[in-house]
């Protein structure tokens, strides 16, 4: 006999016209419920996402059909990828019966679902079924069974669940059914080519042929009208990230990773700086709430929540979402609360994490601008006088700014403003400069460039604060105002290169500073070490040494150097051993986001928990290459108690103690 | 209401101070300058008065000061001032106390102020006699080193600092001086609109022959970085006998244990 079966068996193609208009209706409550939302969005302000289409198609294409985000995190990450593989074959399944059985079948009188072809489509598609049972039943397990901290469970979860399970278990009953009157005993060479189905068959075969001719029929139609729930039921419920999580890939934003918007200070016709209200976010930020699916990734690995801190990035995307829905004019900041916007270290963890995609630190830093701008709001007053001392003195010590090329007394350097014919320009940054701790990370550079036979020059007292901190805590207009004069300075002594020790000085340097008219090369001692090394222009002494890298925020997360310190460190005598959190993943030391201007008064401690982490690993010798992170090791180790156990020290003064005299 | 608002710019108090080549003031090189500190609850305490009458008042800061002084003046225009005066002196260092106030004096004479506030003293002179110099010359009633300030009906009730810790009440009618004091008010941070709006509000300048009509009353003969006498004292011994031998010390050398 041939491989085929009849399509509508039992239904009969007359069902076809109520088929149709049910789908269309369905299809147009769903359509309706998502236009109801797209205007939900444009409560926000306007923002291109949609130029670059090829490279933003690419984008949606590769994360939606290869889960790339999803898959992430191992566990539920491989469940839901698996589930959307085999629900997805099934879709293509149902839409090939359609195209047969309406259309090529009555129109150009021709069939396509024989013989072998069958045998593959039928294999295939009840596979599919049955992985994605399994799938969803793992997913199931997870979130009824275990209940993973944090997962809030709602009813759009029981729904979901509930309603996956239901299409696809009758599936396989009218799959079952229809092998049991048909297939079973009628031509039993096809029925390995339905392996699950035939399971279900043989229960049945105890019937009747007018029982399973009526509960076929029954089931066949509680099937298409649960499917037909499901579509209809897309933009109501959670179902909705479907579309939206995938649409989010393709609204990715192409600016360079961590680049914020340089707001326009002296053409601001409103008077009105940073969100203050849904409708000063942008239609992206409502966007991003309704496309989150509340797996708490973001949560899981945000610091400031993992050590007691108010903040919870998911809670405060869902929350813009609410205020958005009830279409509040006003109240965001005191919604979401002043204590968790300033809680942020902008780590940027949870955007590197998140599967939908959004886009978490600028919503924050958009908030801070307000209070910082409009109301003149800091963290603390300790945030206040270190803003005063950057507008005053160039540096958050408040110190006076004379002293700020000090720690370059007796070393090879050369002072721009005496002479400027350098190799490279070594902006040493606030903490490098004038933390006693920390000049030991600028004397340590200038060491190997010195052995690389580089002339480094510096700004010395004329070098300001690059402004990060207080760009990131919300305070743009100390950032341009100090910005500018850096900016106006490099230009006139005509650097080529410049070199940083700080990751948020290279961040805002290379990437910042070119809204502001700065174009010479950046580069971060870590990368450019590396290069040294490579080409031979240092060698190091082999001196080994045990020790765990922690990956700097703006350093990893923020430009993907990850490599180069490992292949530094292991060329200098190291030995690597990582802690849990690494890389992509790193754990914030807490004193970004100009977090490292405040103090940590509410829970526990980040630099402590981080420093907890280091000493796990049992490496006596924690590495970073960051002065912000180092002052804060420093500081972890002692209030933490780990003085003797674990000995915090910069990359560039391990390289710098290994190069001979 | 009229009110007028005194500041002075100073050099940070973190600078590396040197002595200039007379040696009777310091060298302006490597300086960074700003708002002295106690002007800066006089500018916060005259913007409270302001707010608290319904923004009626008409507030004027005035700045007696080299060129950059114009910068204080900025920032107190955008913590809410209406208008700035500068009487351009770029030898104001040179000028005492007396000098100054009878130039604010001079100034303020015809213009009907009800309300005049000053810090109660400079950070780099520390004389903490202008304002009350300005109240001496217009004749006015004058309460200094303010911690707690009240506006009703024409009276000021305002709390002063006394030795030992001790406070007095003061009342007074308008038009009266207050030179203020650290506690009194936690100065504002501008805002940005504010930032903006200060660019486009009044800036008068003077030149200081226009009201600096006095001669100086005092000089300075001198001035030199104190000599370098650290004393430090280690106790050593037991909890018992050096928490004694500290109590003991501080007693003899401070007013904290009495």
């Amino acid at each position: 006999m041939e491989a085929t079966r009849e399509l509508y068996w039992n239904v009969g193609h007359h069902a076809v016209w109520p088929m149709y208009t049910l789908f269309c209706f369905a299809f147009f409550i769903a359509l309706y419920g998502f236009y109801q939302r797209t205007r939900i969005y444009r409560q926000g302000r306007e923002l291109t996402r949609t130029d670059r289409v090829p490279e933003r198609i690419r984008l949606f294409l590769t994360h939606l059909f290869l889960q790339v985000r999803v898959l992430r995190v191992a566990g539920p990450g491989v469940f839901h990828a698996f589930f959307f593989w085999s629900f997805g074959v099934l879709f293509i399944g149902t839409l090939l019966v359609m195209a047969q059985a309406d259309f090529t079948q009555p129109v150009l009188r021709s069939v396509f679902l024989v013989g072998s072809f069958y045998k593959v489509f039928s294999l295939v598609l009840d596979l599919a079924g049955a992985m994605a049972v399994v799938m969803l039943g793992g997913l199931f397990i997870r979130r009824f069974i275990f209940r993973p901290e944090g997962l809030e469970t709602k009813r759009d979860d029981y729904l979901a669940h509930a309603l996956l399970f239901a299409i696809l278990l009758t599936g396989f009953f009218v799959e079952g059914l229809r092998m049991a009157a048909t297939e079973i005993r009628t031509n039993p060479g096809l029925t390995p080519f339905s392996p699950v189905g035939l399971l279900f068959g043989r229960l049945f075969l105890g019937l009747d042929a007018e029982a399973l001719a009526a509960g076929h029929k029954a089931l066949w139609w509680v099937h298409f009208m649960l499917a037909m729930g499901l579509i209809a039921a897309l933009p109501s419920t959670k179902l909705r990230h479907i579309f939206l999580t995938s649409a989010n890939y393709f609204f990715t934003d192409l600016a360079p990773k961590g680049a914020i918007q340089t707001i326009d200070i002296e053409n601001n016709e409103s008077g009105q700086f940073g969100a203050a209200a849904v409708g000063d976010l942008s239609w992206k930020d409502i966007f991003d709430a309704d496309a989150c699916t509340s797996c708490k990734r973001c949560q899981d690995r945000c610091p400031a929540y993992a050590t007691g801190k108010p903040l919870s990035p998911m809670k405060v995307v869902k929350q813009i979402g609410e205020l958005a829905f009830a279409k509040a004019q006003s109240g965001l900041i005191d919604a979401i609360g002043r204590d968790t916007l300033w809680s942020c270290t902008t780590c940027r963890a949870c955007q590197e994490i998140c599967p939908a995609n959004i886009e978490h630190v600028p919503k924050i830093i958009e908030m801070r601008r307000n209070l910082s701008l409009m109301e003149g709001a800091f963290p603390g007053d300790e945030v206040r006088i270190a803003s005063e001392n950057i507008e005053i003195n160039g540096n958050p010590f408040g110190l006076a700014f004379a002293g700020r090329g000090d720690w370059a007394a007796g070393l090879p350097v050369k002072i721009m403003e005496q002479d400027s014919a350098v190799d490279v320009l070594y902006f040493a940054g606030c903490y490098a400069s004038f933390d006693k701790r920390n000049r030991a990370i600028a004397q340590g550079f200038v060491k190997i460039c010195h052995a690389a036979g580089l002339h480094v020059g510096i700004l010395g007292k004329e070098e300001k604060c690059c402004g990060e901190p207080v760009r990131k805590l919300g305070n743009e207009y100390l950032y341009q105002t100090t910005a500018a004069q850096n900016v106006e300075l490099i230009r006139q002594y005509d650097v080529k290169k410049i070199v940083t020790t700080c990751p948020h000085c290279f961040n805002t340097l290379s990437r910042d500073y070119r809204d502001l008219g700065l174009t010479a090369e950046v580069e971060h001692a870590a990368t450019f070490v590396n290069s040294l090394i490579k080409a031979g222009r240092i060698a190091l002494k082999h001196d080994p040494f045990a020790f765990t890298l922690h990956d700097s925020c703006y350093l990893g997360r923020y430009r993907d150097i990850l490599a180069e310190p490992r292949e530094v460190l292991h060329r200098a005598g190291g030995k690597l051993t990582e802690m849990k959190r690494s890389g992509y993943e790193s754990f914030c030391c807490g004193a970004g986001g100009g977090r490292i201007l405040a103090e940590e008064k509410t829970g526990t401690r980040i630099n402590v928990e981080r420093v907890r982490m280091a000493r796990e690993t049992g490496a006596p010798v924690l590495v970073s290459c960051c002065p912000f992170c180092l002052a804060m090791f420093e500081d972890g180790i002692k209030t933490g108690g780990y003085e003797g156990a674990v000995k915090a020290l910069d990359l560039t003064e391990i390289v710098a103690a290994r190069i001979g005299a | 209401m009229k009110i007028l608002v005194c500041v002075k710019q100073v050099a940070d108090l973190e600078s590396r101070f040197k002595p200039n080549s007379k040696g009777v003031w310091y060298d302006e090189t490597d300086l960074a300058f700003r708002m002295n500190e106690y002007d800066e609850y006089a500018v916060e305490q005259a913007v409270l008065l302001k707010e608290q009458l319904g923004n009626a008042p008409d507030l004027t800061v005035l700045s007696l000061g080299p060129d950059r002084a114009v910068e204080v003046i900025k920032k107190a225009l955008a913590m809410g001032c209406d208008r700035g005066v500068h009487i351009k002196d770029n030898e104001s260092w040179q000028k005492d106390p007396w000098q100054i106030a009878s130039a604010i004096a001079e100034f303020s004479r015809d213009k009907q102020f009800d309300a005049i506030f000053f810090g109660m003293q400079s950070q780099d002179r520390g004389s903490a006699q202008v304002g009350a110099l300005v109240a001496e010359v217009l004749d006015l009633p004058c309460v200094t080193t303010v911690v707690g300030f009240a506006y009703s009906d024409g009276v000021i009730s305002a709390k002063r600092e006394l030795e030992g810790g001790l406070k007095c009440g003061v009342k007074l009618k308008t038009p009266a001086v207050v030179t203020c004091q650290l506690g009194l008010n936690k100065p504002r941070y501008p805002t940005l609109p504010n930032i903006m709006k200060a660019k486009k509000k009044e800036l008068l300048a003077f030149p200081a022959a226009d009201f600096v009509k006095n001669d100086a009353l005092s000089a300075v003969a001198a001035f030199s970085s104190p000599e370098k006498k650290g004393n430090c004292l280690i106790l050593e011994g037991e909890t018992n006998t050096t928490a004694d031998r500290l109590v003991a010390i501080l007693k003899e050398k401070t007013g904290v244990v009495r």
